[in-house]
């Protein structure tokens, strides 16, 4: 019953998931005008490589610096739809800057901007879906938004590269800023969502809600800081791979070069999409370690493939397993964080820790690629990308805990093996 | 370090000048910067005639000189080739070399290409967003990646105007 009071009900349920599913998908819309297309905007403004360079790592650092601070930011306000829309504001307002006065200064805050309310938003969308479906059902509803934020993305691309190309650099800005509006139309149901920290248990044991776990007692949680080594081992070997890629189809593919960088953007989010609710449910079912595995393995297979591929078509097959990783662990990340930090108050700031091990992995994994390209050629390079994959899956194989398997029918009441193996897990729920 | 620096010292110094009579002395960084500055600023300056001109300044009409960096650049059958992000000057200032990015899709998989300045075609009085290239995309896609901080460049060089590739225009 006190849980009831709690969780949305009938229509109101409905309604909040519609909200979801709009809300990631023109939020991935946004998301995706960003990027390595600034470089190209900023280049037909007259801008320098030096003073470009020096925008893109300021939205870095700004991401980076900004993740666990925004994290516990948004663990703070209790209404996350008031988190999304100040963050989409945000996005509105940076589409506009860099639009309209691509000159140093509102570049820079426009970079800033975006990198901070970049690390707002996952997490509120995160803490809504918990709020919306609760943790037991997490696993279903993340996969969901993954395949609504991944049509997002193929759109997206698709929309702003005809955008660029036939319109101008600026229109695809533009399109970005008019994409923000029906993103904050999708907030509308989910505006009166309980936070689910201020929830009784999420799993709907009716305890209580907890006092905000301590923080060092997080930041030193074995399964988190496994799970943030893993996620920061994939994207180091991860993010370079689709660049070089695209590189050598730029070098060896001729005319067709840029339809095919576009189909390898494009193939992986058509396989999230695909794929993603039965990712979900299979990480409900099966548990989040075999998925974090197959997803992580993945990698050295295709940087395998890549090393040893000379057909550039092929290329943009083998792309096909970027979406199955994509797909894995976009649904993990919040999923694996919920399970460990889902009721401590902390689960904005636990998602804003593996954020920020994923940025900078990210950030090394860029450079990396490139020097080792430089010095050994693309093939190498892939090769060495995917080793690091392998780091991870086998970090993950060895080290990685359980964290799931807290559902009802799973662990029932004076099943003592089941309760242990909670417990040890679920510190918080012990003391 | 110092001995190394000792005994490498006339070597580094030789490399110092034989780089830059190679006109490869990448200064570009900086030096655009001033031409294309207009382009930058969206007319804030533009059409403001200024009443009291100072006497060390004069006149230089757009249809006569303008920035290049962001310039669109065309290959000879209209096919877009790319955008100039940087100018390669020798030591006395005379340009050597255009750089283009290259290719890609939405700024991914684009490559940066040094390219000879003499291949770049200006249509005098013309004051067009494009550039026209006397090379095609076949014959820039190969082309090794421009990388700022290498001793050398390998920029791209039209064909001897005698005897055109495969004979075809």
């Amino acid at each position: 019953m006190a849980s009831a009071k709690n969780r949305l009900a009938g229509e109101d349920a409905i309604a909040a998931g519609r909200g979801l599913d709009g809300l990631n998908l023109f939020v991935a819309n946004i998301q995706t005008g960003f990027g390595p297309f600034i470089s190209v905007y900023l280049t037909t403004k007259g801008w320098t490589q030096t003073g470009i360079g020096l925008a893109l790592s300021l939205g870095t650092i700004a991401a980076m610096a900004s993740q666990i601070p925004a994290g516990a930011l948004v663990d703070a306000i209790p209404s996350k739809a008031l988190v999304a829309l100040l963050s989409i504001l945000a996005f509105t307002a940076s589409a506009l800057l860099f639009a309209l006065w691509p000159t140093p200064l509102w570049v820079y805050a426009a970079e800033v901007l975006h990198g901070f309310s970049s690390c707002t938003l996952g997490p509120a969308i995160a803490a809504m879906s918990l709020a919306v479906v609760g943790s037991g059902l997490l696993g279903p509803r993340l996969g969901r938004n993954a395949r609504f934020a991944s049509i997002g993305n193929g759109v997206a691309a698709a929309l702003m590269g005809l955008c660029g190309y036939y319109v101008s650099p600026q229109a695809v800005f533009f399109l970005t800023a008019a994409m923000t509006l029906p993103a904050v139309a999708s907030l509308v149901p989910l505006r009166r969502l309980p936070d689910p920290a201020r929830m009784t248990d999420p799993c709907g044991t009716g305890r209580p809600a907890r006092p905000r776990t301590p923080l060092r007692r997080l930041l030193t949680n074995r399964a988190l800081l496994i799970f943030a080594g893993c996620a920061m081992l994939f994207t180091l070997g991860n993010a370079a791979l689709l660049p070089l890629a695209g590189n050598t189809l730029t070098k060896e593919a001729g005319r067709l070069a840029s339809l095919l960088i576009a189909g390898c953007i494009i193939v992986p989010q058509l396989v999230v999409a695909v794929i993603s609710p039965a990712v979900g449910e299979f990480a409900e079912q099966r548990g989040r370690r075999l998925v974090l595995f197959i997803g992580l393995c993945t990698l050295p297979l295709r940087g395998l493939l890549f090393a040893v591929m000379a057909n550039p078509a092929a290329l943009v097959l083998i792309q096909a397993l970027d979406g199955i990783a994509a797909a894995c662990l976009g649904i993990l990340v919040p999923l694996v964080v919920s399970d460990i930090a889902g009721n401590t108050g902390r689960y904005n700031l636990s998602l804003g820790f593996v954020g920020l091990a994923i940025g900078v992995g990210a950030t090394i994994s860029t450079s990396l690629g490139g020097r080792v390209a430089d010095a050994f050629g693309a093939p190498v390079a892939f090769a060495s990308l995917g080793a690091v994959g392998l780091m991870a899956a086998l970090l993950a194989l060895w080290a990685m805990p359980e964290t799931g398997g807290h559902r009802p029918q799973n662990a029932l009441p004076g099943d003592g093996a089941s309760e242990a193996r909670r417990s040890s897990l679920h510190w918080d729920r012990k003391t | 370090m110092s001995a190394n620096a000792l005994r490498a010292g006339g070597l580094v110094l030789l490399g110092a000048i034989a780089a830059a009579g190679a006109g490869t002395l990448a200064v570009a960084q900086e030096q655009p910067a001033s031409p294309a500055a207009p382009v930058a600023q969206p007319s804030a300056e533009k059409p403001k005639v200024n009443p009291q001109i100072p006497e060390n300044v004069e006149p230089l009409p757009a249809s006569e000189a303008t920035g290049v960096l962001g310039k669109k650049v065309r290959g000879p059958n209209g096919e877009d080739l790319g955008l100039i992000v940087d100018v390669l000057v020798d030591a006395h200032g005379l340009p050597r070399a255009a750089v283009i990015d290259f290719g890609g899709f939405l700024g991914v998989g684009s490559r940066k290409v040094a390219i000879d300045w003499q291949a770049l075609n200006f249509s005098p009085g013309g004051r067009t967003s494009t550039l026209e290239l006397s090379l095609d995309r076949a014959q820039i896609q190969a082309a090794p990646e421009y990388k700022a901080d290498s001793p050398t460049a390998q920029m791209v060089v039209a064909p001897p105007a005698l005897s055109p590739p495969d004979g075809q225009k």
